[in-house]
Formats: structure tokens, sequence, C-alpha cells
């Protein structure tokens, strides 16, 4: 009985960890694919796209409590956002466009 | 001998979940990157706000400046510590007609944050309950579109000693979905009195749609053991510069049930009044039924039926400055009352590095 318990936890655990691991290479790819460099022409698209993409989960997410606050230096910006990022409950993407669109 | 051989399998069972939860944490933190972006580090911080209210309830005047500051220590890319206080001093004219103050001062909450992964933060030390959006969100001065509190407040605990588990991932393309976890345990000291319990709460967000909806529970583990249950909505349509948020709770003991629903909206078509909001708020109390005279006296607010609605204006000096005024009337059984409110809130945030540790 002890064993079968021991064995399930162990396989369950094994599953997961191989999935997260392969979902994790699978994420490291594509965001080398995505590092790789391009022509300015394409930057500066993505770069507008993320600023866009930033403005709106801004919104969204900042002011759905508050007012828009000023922007602030990037290191208190950074502070600021981990802050709303645990009480809030803002996802980890989110909170990068945010921080990305705050500190542009 | 029964007992143990019920034991042994549930004691491996939870050695098993624990080894997989940490197993699966450290998995995923070691494919995190930290929340570190173009190499700024994060300066402490703090921050918080004052405000000065003059408040007249059923004819009771009231003036309360409070200060209430927030300390933010980033510690490294995964730590936070997170310290809130609040001091107030309220001054009221007694029957002589003389004015006497009354000092208030408290933690909201002191806690560390271990931001885990993408998907997980852990939370250790007293923390504002994750029940519904008002308490966590909500209520600061600053924040709030009106300065009184909702007659759902005082149902659940408000604060807890313990630990959570919360985060907030992205479901599909459309949907976030957010989590909130604790345990908590009896704290009986006088300004940190915490019940043991444990909760939580789950929400749905919707960007394209900017709809948020949840729900919480709460099961407190003393005394009568009353557990209590809510729902909330926060609505931002597109196409209006509204908001609109409701909550609902309803508990087991002798809290009984509350709703609000209140509706703010900013007068940004109109260029003279873009600094404007206009507010409105209607809620009803629900008392718990069959209560003793002795529960009711003991209870206080908590043992009527109220029904109350509120209408207020707020203007942004700046984004940081703001002033309000409210008017509310309550109606409880045999003791109607208007509740005036006029003030300002101001919202302060400093580095403490020089210059905000410029990069």
């Amino acid at each position: 009985m002890k064993i079968k318990f021991l064995l399930a936890a162990f396989l369950v655990a094994s599953a997961l960890s191989l999935g997260l691991m392969a979902n994790a290479s699978s994420s490291k790819d594509a965001a080398k694919d995505s590092a790789a460099p391009t022509v300015s022409a394409q930057q500066s698209a993505l770069n507008e796209s993320m600023h866009v993409e930033g403005e709106k989960r801004f919104h969204s997410n900042c002011g759905r409590c508050h007012a828009a606050p000023p922007k602030f230096p990037p290191r208190m910006m950074t502070t600021i956002v981990r802050h709303m990022r645990v009480r809030a409950t803002i996802t980890d993407q989110d909170m990068r466009l945010i921080l990305r669109y705050m500190t542009e | 001998m029964m007992c143990s051989n019920v034991r042994w399998p549930r004691k491996v069972a939870q050695a098993g979940l624990l080894g997989l939860f940490i197993f699966i944490s450290l998995r995923v933190h070691a494919q995190d990157d930290g929340i570190q972006l173009d190499g700024f580090k994060p300066v402490p911080i703090l921050t918080g706000s004052t405000a000065y209210f003059t408040r007249v309830t059923a004819g009771q005047y009231q003036d309360a400046p409070s200060v209430s500051p927030l300390l933010l220590l980033p510690l490294g890319d995964k730590w936070l510590v997170e310290a809130k206080g609040s001091y107030s001093d309220t001054f009221s004219k007694n029957a002589q007609g003389d004015y006497n103050g009354t000092i208030s001062y408290g933690m909201a909450y002191g806690q560390i944050d271990y931001i885990a992964n993408r998907y997980m933060t852990f939370v250790a030390g007293r923390f504002t309950t994750p029940f519904n959006i008002y308490g966590e969100r909500l209520a600061p001065n600053w924040i709030r579109a009106l300065q009184t509190s909702p007659l759902t407040s005082p149902v659940t605990s408000g604060s807890a000693l313990g630990g959570m588990m919360r985060g907030g991932f992205p479901g599909t393309d459309s949907l976030n979905v957010t989590y909130a976890l604790y345990f908590s345990a009896n704290n009986t000291h006088h300004l940190l009195a915490t019940d043991r319990s444990t909760g939580g709460r789950l929400g749905f967000f919707l960007p394209r749609q900017r709809l948020e909806v949840g729900a919480s529970f709460q099961q407190v583990l003393q005394a009568d053991r009353p557990h209590s249950s809510g729902v909330f909505l926060e609505w931002q349509p597109n196409r209006a510069p509204l908001t609109v948020r409701s909550e609902y709770v309803r508990s087991s003991g002798t809290k009984g049930s509350a709703y609000w629903i209140e509706s703010v909206y900013r007068l940004n078509q109109i260029p003279a009044l873009r600094r404007l909001e206009l507010v409105g708020r209607g809620e009803q109390f629900f008392a718990a039924s069959n209560l003793s005279a002795a529960t009711i006296k003991k209870l206080g607010a908590l043992g009527k039926d109220t029904n109350e609605g509120d209408f207020g204006l707020n203007y942004y000096l700046r984004s940081d400055v703001r002033a309000s005024a409210s008017y509310g009337r309550q109606f409880v059984l045999g003791r109607d009352a208007n509740l005036w409110t006029i003030g300002m809130t101001y919202r302060f945030v400093m580095p403490m590095l020089p210059q905000g540790g410029a990069r």
C-alpha cells in the first residue's frame, strides 16, 4: 500500500515535470526565435504593437480600481508593478507589458 | 492499531502532495526569468496617502485627519516586503461643545511576498483577507469612490495572520483566472486581532469586455465556526467612462448578509468637467434572523436591517490629489440618519534612494 502511494506520487510528479520541461523548452525556443535579429522596420512594428498592447493592459487592469497614475522612474515603477501584481493578482504577461509601457 | 492504519496512507499522501507541490514550484521557478525587465532593479518605496475629512453622521460632527504609509521593500527578483500602517485623530464635539480627539492606529498589513513563478505567489504575515474585492483593492481612501465603507465590510474577517497562496494566469486568450487561498491563526492582540479561519477567492477576468466576476468563501474555525460566502462583479464598458461594481456577502452566523452596487461615471466627454466623477451606491444589510435582544445589543449596527443610498462627487485636482464630497441617507428601524462627508486625499509616492534609484 505504502509503495503504491509513493509510486503514484512519483509518477504524477515525473509526468508533471516532463510536461513543464517540454513547455519550458518550447517557450525558450520561441523566445530565442523572437530574439533573433530582425530588420529595424519589423522591430519598430513589434515595439509599436507592444506599446499598444501595454497601454490596453494598463487601462484594463489598473483602471479598474483607480485613476491612471503618472509614469514614475523605471526603478520605482518596477517596485510598484511588483506590488500590484501581488495585490491585484495581475498575470505575469500583463505585468510585463504594463511595466514595459510604463517605463518607455 | 486501527488509527495507525488510517493515518499512514494519509501521511504518505500528504508528503507526496507536498513534495509534488515543491517540485512543481521549483520546476516552474527554473523556467521563469524573474520580473526584472530591461535591467531595472526595483527600489524601495514609501507610498500611501494622507487625508482630511469632515463627517456629519446623524448630526454628529467629526473631523478626521489621517495618514496611511505603505513601505514597499523589494529584495532581489522574487521577494517583496509590504508594511502598511494607519494613524488617525478623530475630533468630535461633546455635549459641552468642546472638541475631544480620539487617536487610533494600527497595522493594516505587514507581509512578505515570494513570487515563486508566473502562476503562484506565496504570502506570509498579516495580510488583508482575500474575500471579494473591496477590502483588498478598493478600501484605501485615495482609491475608494465613496468614503463611507459599504455595509458588507463588517460581515467577514478583514485581516488574517498566516499564509496565503495567490496568483493570476491566462486561462485562454480572452480570459484571465485569478485565485487566492489562505489560512489564518487566531490572534487576540487588541490592535492586530484575527480569527482562526481559512478561505479563498476565485475570479474570472475578461480583458476585452473589461468584466470581472468571482466568488469567495471563508470558514471561521473558532467559537461558533460561522462561514461566509460572497460573489462580486466589476465591469467597465469599453464605450463609456463608467465603472460598475457590486458585492454580495452572506454569513451563516449572527452577522447577517448584505450587498452593494456602485457606479462611477467620469465626465471625460465634457472637457471642462473631465476631472470630475459622479458616484452612486445603493446597499442593503439584512440582520440574521432569530437574534436574541442581548445579541442584537451586542452586535450594534449588525443587529438591525439597514438600507442606504449614497451619492458623491470626486474631483481630481491632479492624479494624486482628489477632493471628495458625498451625501448618504441611512434607513434603520427607528433611527434614520443623514451621512455627509467632505474632504481631500493625497497619495504620495517617494523612493527610498536618491532620484528614484535612476538607472
